[in-house]
């Protein structure tokens, strides 16, 4: 399996390094473009779109609903085949899925049929390229301690998307794909997730691409926010986020904050707005 | 079960007896044997062997019979449901053959295999066959891509998605398929008993017919309901095991 070629997939070096010449998961995407149904109606959901996001960083994509900020990430994961351009990840071409690039999908995908516990050490017992006894740390530091034997449907909403989030760190990625993972969530569930979230990032510094229609959100979480247009999607406009870490829910009442989310809502607004005149149009 | 529906799922039970009862009471079916009399010939069934004979070689033909049609379905419809070459390949000669009855295999089948015993096998194993293939091909096709994905993504090959994504997320189907497939055996059985003859509860019944014992065939009848709703039980109780997650709900 091709998969298991590159360097990094090595259980001795997999996932982030911490020395300064190993950083792992940069991710270059170049004239991406994508048209589902090519032949037929013809859905252009990317067009053109440039960013290269560095490795470790943390960043945010953010866009009006339908403007291809899932097809951006379906093509990173490797699910989804570009039309035109391509995306590089550590410099290589993607050509299919791999546990260096996990993913939070926005609905819970945890497995109903296996137990937490299963589904935490799912990814290190099929490729085996990470070390034993992870998964059992994870479930610990995630509080899921006591929840190993149910069955995700037996959690609450909060608990799955904890065990979810669980299950791609015990998979030690280089980057996660996080597509509106916790935009189902009530509002409490999903601050202690963001903080969480934040927690783990500050202190393993995996590379992030979050995708969210959440300003607040993204500008919370993230070291750069993407803004994208409405479809066909490309990059409108990006705002770096210079608030210092470590960071927690509370700088949204900071006047930085303020003042950041006022210029992200000023450019989402007017697409927001083409996204909807789109929609109306058919 | 609160006891409010168990009393009316009893009384759904003994509704049978009771309008038999009152239907050989008053003549409305002349030749129709009362309980009573079907209760002696039970008691004497019970102490011939040939009754025994009967019933251990009809339940031993069904469970083999299906536990192969199983074998060979389940593979086959994840198959068929997952790669539309093999599909492509596979289902239309599967389809061809399905509408035909399972009655009009038996001259075929008593002609070209060896032996009776194998026609009434293959027959029984058409009547389970069927709609287990049918319900994986749809359990298989049913599993949301997401799954399938994350698996991926967390490093399972094609194979290990298949073992560890495609097949439990199609086992509510397939268990669907496998207790209409059991049903089915025993009515393929049962007929193919009563044609082919030599022993089986089939047979039993077509006999006590051809040598006018109407308590006997009543006998027959109703070994073959307690028996095939012993089997659907024992399906029902191995898909309760196998699929207990479906059943957790959130506290």
């Amino acid at each position: 399996m091709s998969k298991h070629d590159s360097p990094t997939d090595d259980p001795t070096t997999a996932g982030p390094t911490p020395d300064s010449t190993g950083k792992t998961g940069a991710i270059d995407i170049n004239d991406l473009s994508k048209i589902y149904d090519p032949e037929g109606e013809r859905v252009v959901a990317v067009e053109g779109m440039d960013l290269d996001v560095e490795a470790e960083e943390f960043v945010a994509l953010l866009g009006p609903s339908g403007c291809g900020k899932s097809t951006v990430m379906e093509c990173i994961a490797g699910y989804l085949e570009p039309t035109d351009g391509e995306v590089l990840v550590d410099g290589n071409t993607i050509s299919e899925p791999d546990p260096k690039r996990g993913v939070v999908f926005q609905e819970n995908r945890l497995f109903p049929w296996k137990t937490i516990k299963e589904n935490v050490e799912f990814g290190p017992r099929m490729h085996k390229g990470v070390e034993e006894g992870r998964a059992e740390s994870i479930l610990d530091e995630m509080g899921l301690d006591g929840f190993e034997a149910s069955y995700p449907s037996g959690l609450s909403g909060g608990m799955q998307q904890r065990a979810e989030l669980a299950r791609l760190l015990a998979n030690d990625p280089a980057i996660m794909l996080m597509d509106e993972p916790f935009s189902a969530l009530d509002a409490l569930t999903k601050e202690i997730m963001q903080k969480k979230l934040l927690e783990v990032w500050e202190r393993d510094n995996r590379t992030v691409l979050f995708i969210t229609h959440d300003v607040e959100e993204a500008i919370l979480l993230a070291d750069r926010v993407v803004i994208m247009t409405a479809r066909p999607g490309q990059v409108k406009d990006v705002i770096d986020v210079d608030i210092e870490r470590p960071r927690d829910p509370e700088v949204v009442t900071t006047d930085r904050f303020t003042e950041l989310r006022e210029r992200a809502l000023s450019v989402i607004r007017e697409e927001a707005q083409r996204a909807l005149e789109q929609e109306e149009g058919g | 079960m609160d006891s409010r529906r168990r009393l009316v799922r009893a009384g759904s039970i003994l509704a049978v007896p009771i309008l038999w009862l009152v239907a050989s009471r008053f003549g409305i079916l002349p030749g129709l044997p009362t309980p009573v009399e079907v209760l002696d010939a039970y008691v004497g069934e019970l102490y011939r062997e040939d009754f025994w004979i009967s019933t251990i070689r009809s339940t031993i033909r069904v469970l083999s019979s299906f536990a192969i049609a199983a074998a060979v379905a389940i593979p086959l419809g994840l198959l068929i449901g997952r790669y539309t070459v093999f599909a492509d390949l596979t289902f239309p000669a599967l389809e061809m053959l399905r509408p035909i009855p399972p009655i009009a295999w038996i001259p075929f089948t008593i002609l070209v295999l060896p032996a009776a015993e194998l026609s009434i096998m293959f027959i029984t194993f058409l009547g389970a066959f069927f709609p287990i293939l049918l319900n994986t091909i749809q359990g298989a096709r049913g599993v949301e891509v997401e799954y399938s994905r994350a698996a991926q993504s967390l490093g399972a090959t094609s194979y290990q998605t298949f073992r560890h994504v495609i097949y439990p997320s199609a086992l509510p189907a397939i268990h669907a398929g496998m207790i209409v497939g059991m049903g089915l055996a025993w009515v393929n059985l049962i007929a193919a008993e009563m044609v082919a003859g030599g022993t089986g509860l089939g047979f039993l019944t077509w006999s006590a017919y051809t040598s006018g014992s109407y308590p006997t065939i009543i006998v027959g009848i109703i070994t073959i309901g307690l028996l095939g709703a012993a089997s659907s039980a024992l399906v029902r109780l191995l898909g309760d095991w196998q699929i207990d997650w479906a059943k957790e709900q959130p506290a």
